[in-house]
């Protein structure tokens, strides 16, 4: 069914590389030569050469990739009845039949099944494997990391692979970056360094703090750093270690303020710089409580650890004042008894009218605004002392508005009488002076456990050689994804020994035999190995297949005992043997959420929409960043759907649902879609902006891959269409039929969007000229089908520029009349087989690493047409694959 | 494409005077051919600067030929090397459009192919500290990893680019400790990795031929790495002046500060060809969506939205003033390239082959065609405008122009991507 597309010119561009030696090889059997000498040696011998053919009929040496690649040409030729051409003799059907079977009979025996080449770890590969073996859940490759190369579509795939010296160069630099993490450094021992703050140098939160004269002020106490506390910010320690702190401080208090007999306590603290000011008291740790008794400056000194990152935090312990409401109330009250002055000032502040019931609107009192506002009326000879006693109504509902929650501002307006009349806190100078010695931070700790989570512990006497002798007896087949001989673990293990022995620490060796653990082929290429496939080698293409990530230990226990590939007779077929355990992990790994890897991974690069992000839509399609998410969503989440459900092959093309919202499917699909729960929904924007299954009507315009808006847009660049581009990618991605690459020097055609012509006169060109239209008339009708859809995916119809109607029209190869897109979806679903075929090798490229080879293809179109007869559900071949021979062999 | 090594032969090849004038051109008056090319290459360094949304073409391309024209808006902070740089129109790769084939500024017909640059560093590079440095200002902290690249290794491999101006720094003029963590490094590095190779040696014997080749791939690397390791090795104590350059206390790497990177990685560009640290630089001049702001100004759009101006007055007006301040930055490195002067008095603008110009022809529509393109420096004889004419036949390439810049450097090409000419006898 696939052949009824391939046309001659198809076969010409991939004639021309068939050049082949046949000095040794087996004879082409008589009747063979004959109808090879009778129908194609008068173009394809070695004087002609048409299409660079050179059919040589002496003998083929089938141990040559490069001869069975031709000699499959030549089937397929026949097989399709596109050669000789039309116009020169035709061989019989009977004819043909039998050269057909010779080629597929030869084929089959001299093309074996496998092939895959060592393949390298790609960039998400790796970051999987560091983050599992390694306990490094946020592990990931640094920016800049040389890309990975694509091959057939896939950045998995042995050949695109390739390793060079820039490759190597970063892995050896992220392998050090790695052990710089586990095992770091030893730090030289640093040099004692002076910090000195003064009060320009504190931050002031709020009204926590404020800077009068020479000296830094705290007026109250609060749980909440930001309202009670100060720091120097210019101080960060780098070295975790015990520091020499001496604070200068004393009391200060004025005949205007309150007395304050008792020695005042100043606590410090120890504080991470980049810790949030919402932060309490209580989450950092007391260094010191220092007794400030006199208003004479003392400097008070003692030993405190502070680790790397911090620096200190002051706060009043026993200020009178604090921020919680009724205590701020009670403050109010205190002072104005003592006070008529104060209070009348702050009447006249809140209640400017005297209306009890109008107050000001309070946030505006914060801090030193509201202060100035206070002491300006207090200043005032004129102010008025009538309602200034605490049982006045006014006063009565000053307290009351003070008393409630959330009128912070006013507790932080009352701080700057504390500022500026006492009693506050004064902190004149602080110097820190160390490291006298150097202490384990948190932070070290945490390093030092996560070391033994990967290292384990030594027991009790064990040398450290005998313990890193077990260690990488277990580590080694792990991080390998292979049985390790001892001959390996010895290797690995002089490594650590020899830079011990050199006189390096334990810590210098590890790190160094992590750095040649983490560069090693074995490491870096997946089933490097003597032999056929063994179970490791299987439970790791399986793993990386369906996880994108290392085996893990079921994987890895099964392939120790060699159960992975255990097999039983089938209970359908008791001839045949099935790979039972291998089907049932195969069903326990198999991705279920469209966020699995996996599926980000696949979807990705066999529908472009990786590629969605870097193609920014002109503006005017008003196609943002969200509707790209969305768009990318719908096409991912279908995809799970199918999967996880085991939907029929047909759903794919034709489907009754999607994923959306509602708002979307009604700006780009033009219409209103009924929620799956079929519940008449809400109708607020929120419910239609959610992202939900939704019900659409089969035969549509939209709707499976080639209606979807990611895909549509994937195959467009943004800002115009192209039908050559959406016809080559239809043809590749969801036929399985490769286009040859277009001739060299061939100018690339520009639409002209200020629109003299419509891109189906521009494009006339091709189907005129000969050498062209061999492929662009398979290419053309499938591009023009899709020209309904905007570079975004919205239906259109007319084309931008000209006006003019489209006409989405045209001829498929095998002669099918179509009208537009839903005349090609109908088309496809009718030979889904074609489409399944297409999904299974890219699945198998993807898995493998490899590209089909002949034989291969013909496996899997067997696996197309059994898969097909049992209800064609998308799980259920995904699973046959696995258990086929082709995933089973290197 | 074939770069062969510097040989000492005498003279240039009889290709030059069999292919040069081949193109036909739409120029008032073609200059005089001049044989130019001695034993000792004319230029030693090679910067290549390429902007990922090319230049809004009636601002960049002067509206005249030949010497006389009228300096262009996107042009003009350079206006005083008038006579240092030439400018080309009409030139491009003949490769597809679409963002998606940017690569092809530097790599001709055939995106993600060996660059220029990188067939320039393997021919010239290795004397140096660092055989070519990739650079990049306004890509933002993206862990994009199928990011945008400038400069691709010999078999399509994207070569990593610098962002940050201080990690550039510091791989330049490293400081002593770095230098001797580095040294330690390299050194138990050396010895391990005899143990790594012969545990990996044992394993490949066992391999079937297939796969052994293909881990062949890998011995390559570690040798090349190895090597550059001993190289590394051997120059590291030699004494690097670290200059007295400031740098700011961040890095500015948010797309929206694109222009305060350039300059300074411009100043720092200028330190590493001083020094001789480096021979080949090329430099990615990104564009993402991020807006730019212009004396405290905020412009109408982002970068990226502006190059789909469709026409519009005010959002070209936007973009010119973008591509403008490119060009400002551009003129810092000129000027300085023009005031330090080797012992023999020759600039060090004349020792630079500077190439800038894009793959995108019209970021507008995703066209790849007609690439602005300017050279200066490199001791070319300069001041015109050359324009091709793409619908001659036998127009040139932009690739015939690579040939010509990658003779001056002393290469002894003769074919670049899809090109086999060359451009010597319009511009030398």
């Amino acid at each position: 069914m696939r052949h009824r597309l391939l046309l001659p010119g198809l076969l010409l561009g991939l004639f021309a590389t068939g050049l082949i030696r046949a000095e040794e090889g087996t004879a082409i059997p008589d009747d063979a030569v004959e109808f090879l000498a009778e129908y194609c040696i008068d173009c394809h011998d070695a004087s002609t050469k048409k299409g660079d053919l050179d059919l040589d009929l002496t003998s083929i040496d089938w141990s040559q990739e490069e001869s069975r690649k031709l000699w499959a040409k030549v089937l397929k030729a026949n097989e399709e009845g596109l050669m000789p051409p039309a116009k020169k003799d035709q061989p019989t059907g009977k004819e043909r039949e039998k050269i057909v079977a010779w080629l597929d009979s030869s084929l089959i025996e001299n093309t074996p099944i496998g092939g895959t080449l060592p393949r390298r770890l790609n960039q998400a590969e790796y970051e999987a494997s560091i983050r599992k073996l390694l306990h490094f859940p946020e592990f990931k490759l640094p920016m800049g990391f040389p890309s990975d190369t694509e091959f057939h579509g896939f950045n998995n795939v042995g050949e695109g692979l390739v390793l060079s010296p820039p490759h190597l160069e970063a892995y050896a630099k992220v392998a050090r970056d790695i052990a710089d993490q586990i095992f770091p450094p030893a730090k030289s021992t640093p040099k004692s360094r002076l910090w000195k703050a003064g009060p320009e140098d504190m931050v002031l939160s709020f009204s926590a703090a404020s800077v009068q004269g020479d000296a830094l002020r705290l007026a109250s106490r609060s749980v909440d750093i930001m309202r009670s506390c100060s720091w120097p910010s210019r101080i960060e320690i780098s070295d975790s270690g015990t520091y020499r702190i001496s604070v200068n401080a004393s009391k200060f208090l004025s005949n205007e303020g309150r007395p304050f007999e008792e020695d005042m306590i100043l606590e410090v603290y120890a504080r991470a710089v980049t810790a949030t000011d919402r932060s309490k008291v209580q989450d950092f740790r007391l260094l010191k409580e220092i007794k400030v008794t006199g208003e004479e400056p003392r400097t008070t000194a003692f030993q405190g650890d502070l680790y790397e990152g911090e620096t200190v935090l002051f706060r009043w312990k026993n200020a009178e004042m604090t921020h919680d409401p009724p205590d701020t109330a009670k403050a109010f009250k205190t002072l104005a008894k003592e006070n008529p002055r104060f209070l009348a000032a702050w009447l006249k502040t809140v209640f400017p009218t005297g209306n009890p019931k109008r107050p000001v609107r309070i946030a505006v009192l914060r801090g030193r605004n509201g202060w100035d506002t206070v002491s300006k009326h207090m200043a005032d000879p004129n102010l008025d002392l009538t309602h200034a006693s605490t049982d006045s109504p006014l006063a009565q509902a000053f307290f009351k508005l003070a008393a409630s929650k959330g009128k912070t501002s006013i507790a932080d307006c009352l701080c700057y009488f504390y500022h500026t009349k006492g009693p506050a806190m004064e902190i004149h100078q602080l110097t820190i002076e160390g490291p006298s010695k150097l202490v384990e931070s948190p932070a070290d700790l945490k390093r030092r456990e996560w070391q033994l989570k990967i290292t384990g512990t030594p027991h009790e006497g064990q040398s450290k050689e005998a313990f890193l002798r077990d260690f990488l007896s277990g580590f080694l087949p792990r991080t390998f994804r292979k049985s390790v001989t001892d001959e390996t673990v010895e290797t690995y293990l002089s490594i650590a020994k020899r830079h011990w022995d050199a006189g390096h620490t334990y810590e210098e060796g590890m790190h160094l035999l992590f750095r040649n653990i983490l560069i090693s082929p074995r490491f870096l290429y997946r089933c490097l190995g003597a032999g056929d496939m063994d179970d490791f080698d299987l439970a790791t293409r399986l793993s990386y297949f369906l996880t994108q990530g290392p085996p893990d230990e079921t994987l890895i226990d099964l392939a120790r005992r060699g159960r992975l590939s255990a097999t039983r007779p089938s209970k359908e077929d008791p001839a045949k043997m099935e790979y039972w355990v291998l089907r049932r992990e195969a069903e326990r790994l198999m991705p279920t959420e469209f966020t699995a890897p996996m599926i980000q991974s696949f979807v990705g690069q066999w529908l472009d929409t990786d590629s969605l992000h870097g193609i920014m839509p002109d503006p005017k399609f008003k196609f943002d960043e969200t509707s790209i998410d969305i768009a990318k969503y719908e096409t991912e989440r279908f995809f799970t759907e199918i999967l996880t459900k085991n939907l029929p092959m047909t759903d794919f093309i034709d489907p009754d649902f999607t994923f959306s919202s509602i708002a979307f499917v009604q700006r780009n699909y033009g219409f209103t879609p009924k929620t799956s729960s079929n519940k008449k929904g809400k109708n607020n924007a929120a419910s239609k902006r959610k992202l939900q299954r939704l019900k659409i009507a089969r035969g549509g315009r939209y709707g499976g891959l080639l209606g979807q808006s990611a895909i549509l847009t994937a195959t467009a660049n943004g800002v115009d269409t192209q039908p050559v581009i959406r016809g080559v990618w239809v043809l590749e991605n969801i036929l399985g039929i490769p286009t040859p690459k277009p001739p060299k020097n061939v100018p690339a055609l520009t639409p002209d969007t200020r629109g003299t012509t419509t891109p189906r006169e521009l494009l006339a060109a091709h189907t005129n000229e000969s050498s062209c239209s061999a492929c662009h008339q398979r290419i053309d009708p499938i591009g023009f089908a899709l020209e309904n859809y905007d570079p975004v995916g919205r239906w259109r119809n007319e084309w931008p520029g000209t006006k003019t109607r489209i006409d989405a029209s045209g001829t498929l190869p095998d002669g099918t009349k179509i009208e537009n897109a839903i005349e090609l979806k109908s088309w496809v679903v009718d030979n889904i087989d074609l489409f399944s075929a297409c999904v299974l090798e890219k699945l198998m490229i993807y898995a493998t690493g490899r590209i089909p080879n002949y034989t291969e293809t013909r496996e899997i179109e067997a696996i197309v047409k059994q898969n097909h007869v049992t209800g064609n559900g998308f799980r259920s071949l995904v699973l046959s694959l696995i258990e086929s021979e082709v995933f089973r062999t290197k | 494409m074939r770069a062969k090594p510097t040989s000492s032969l005498p003279g240039v090849s009889r290709r030059h005077f069999l292919r040069a004038g081949a193109a036909t051109l739409a120029l008032p008056a073609l200059e005089a051919f001049s044989a130019t090319v001695g034993s000792k290459p004319q230029a030693k360094n090679f910067v290549a600067i390429g902007t990922y949304l090319g230049w809004h073409q009636n601002a960049f391309i002067p509206k005249q030929t030949g010497r006389n024209y009228e300096m262009p808006d996107t042009l003009s902070p350079i206006s005083s090397f008038r006579d240092e740089f030439t400018v080309f129109s009409g030139l491009d790769h003949r490769a597809p459009n679409g963002h998606g084939a940017w690569s092809n500024f530097l790599c001709g017909q055939s995106p993600k192919s060996y660059s220029l640059d990188q067939m320039i560093a393997n021919s010239i590079g290795a004397k140096s500290r660092f055989p070519s440095i990739q650079l990049t200002a306004g890509a933002g902290e993206s862990d994009n990893k199928k990011g945008n690249a400038i400069s691709f290794t010999r078999r399509g491999v994207a070569l990593p680019m610098v962002q940050r101006p201080s990690v550039f720094y510091e791989r330049l003029f490293m400081s002593k400790a770095d230098r001797a963590r580095t040294e330690y490094m390299l050194r138990s590095n050396r010895s391990s990795l005899d143990l790594v190779l012969e545990d990996t040696q044992r394993l490949q014997k066992s391999l079937p031929a297939r796969d052994r080749d293909k881990l062949e791939e890998y011995f390559e690397s570690l040798r090349a790495v190895e090597k550059r390791m001993g190289h590394q090795l051997e120059t590291i104590n030699d004494p690097v002046p670290r200059p007295d350059y400031k740098l700011p206390s961040y890095d500015p790497i948010t797309p929206n500060l694109q222009i305060e990177a350039e300059q300074i990685m411009y100043d720092l560009m200028v330190l590493a060809l001083e020094t001789e640290s480096t021979q080949v630089i090329s430099f990615f001049l990104h564009g993402l969506g991020q807006v730019f702001s212009f004396d405290g100004k905020a412009l109408g759009s982002g970068y990226h939205g502006l190059s789909h101006h469709g026409n519009n007055p005010a959002m070209i007006r936007d973009l010119v003033a973008i591509e403008t301040a490119h060009i400002h930055c551009l003129a810092g490195f000129l000027t300085q390239l023009k005031e330090r002067k080797n012992p023999e008095g020759k600039s060090l603008l004349d020792n630079t082959v500077v190439l800038l110009g894009t793959g995108m022809g019209d970021a507008s529509r995703h066209s790849n065609a007609n690439l602005p393109t300017l050279v200066a420096g490199g001791g070319f004889k300069h001041g015109s405008h050359i324009a091709a004419d793409p619908s001659k036949n036998d127009a040139p390439l932009l690739g015939d122009l690579y040939i010509t810049l990658a003779q001056r450097l002393g290469l002894e090409v003769d074919s670049f991507s899809n090109a086999s000419r060359n451009m010597n006898q319009l511009f030398s």
